[in-house]
């Protein structure tokens, strides 16, 4: 793993700093790590991808219910937005997913939380990802 | 892709996985010595566990 107690690399003017933050978190959004491996934290870009791909797996092969957008009321949309968190995975679980959810046991609704956990650590990653592109913590 | 997989986990074996696969990401970011990431998955693990097994037990006299 390469030495992250460097600062992260980051164009010096103040707009391009701010798209190229922007750009790093929609990376790290749509796929666990890359906002980081842009900027060559590649501890972090590692931990986030296999964490959150982890969890993706494990979700689903649980058989988790990965929500759609025709939810039916506030739950159900909350629980979009979390599993939307995972950027491209949400793809890759919904293909995992061929047999459907089944929440009638434990091992389901289990699945459900590590699946929307899934997202919303996806998203604390991009974002901890924006905010050090933006030279604010890392 | 269309290939689906299953896993029957128990109880203990999901709040396991569960506890250190978030433990590993939150040590990843929000330290960056190894040795101080080593230390918070440790002790993010343990209190991980250590309030999953309490909050179990505290929960036993209602479950019957």
């Amino acid at each position: 793993m390469a030495d992250e107690t460097a600062a992260p690399t980051a164009p010096p003017q103040d707009s391009r700093r701010e798209t190229f933050a922007f750009v790093i978190g929609v990376a790290g959004w749509l796929v666990p790590g890359l906002g980081h491996a842009l900027m060559k934290m590649w501890g972090r870009a590692a931990a986030c991808f296999l964490t959150v791909g982890m969890l993706v797996i494990l979700g689903a092969g649980m058989r988790g219910n990965v929500f759609s957008s025709s939810g039916n009321d506030a739950f159900d949309w909350l629980g979009y937005l979390a599993d939307l968190g995972t950027g491209t995975l949400y793809l890759v679980a919904k293909s995992l997913e061929t047999n459907g959810a089944d929440v009638s046991h434990a091992g389901g609704d289990y699945g459900t939380r590590f699946l929307a956990t899934a997202g919303v650590l996806n998203l604390l990653a991009a974002l901890h990802a924006y905010e050090a592109a933006r030279g604010r913590k890392a | 892709m269309n290939a689906s997989i299953g896993f029957t986990l128990s109880h203990l074996q999901s709040m396991l996985l569960f506890a250190l696969l978030i433990s590993i990401a939150f040590g990843f970011l929000s330290r960056r010595r190894p040795i101080d990431r080593v230390k918070y998955i440790v002790w993010s693990l343990f209190l991980f566990l250590l309030i999953g097994v309490g909050i179990g037990w505290a929960m036993y006299p209602f479950s019957r």
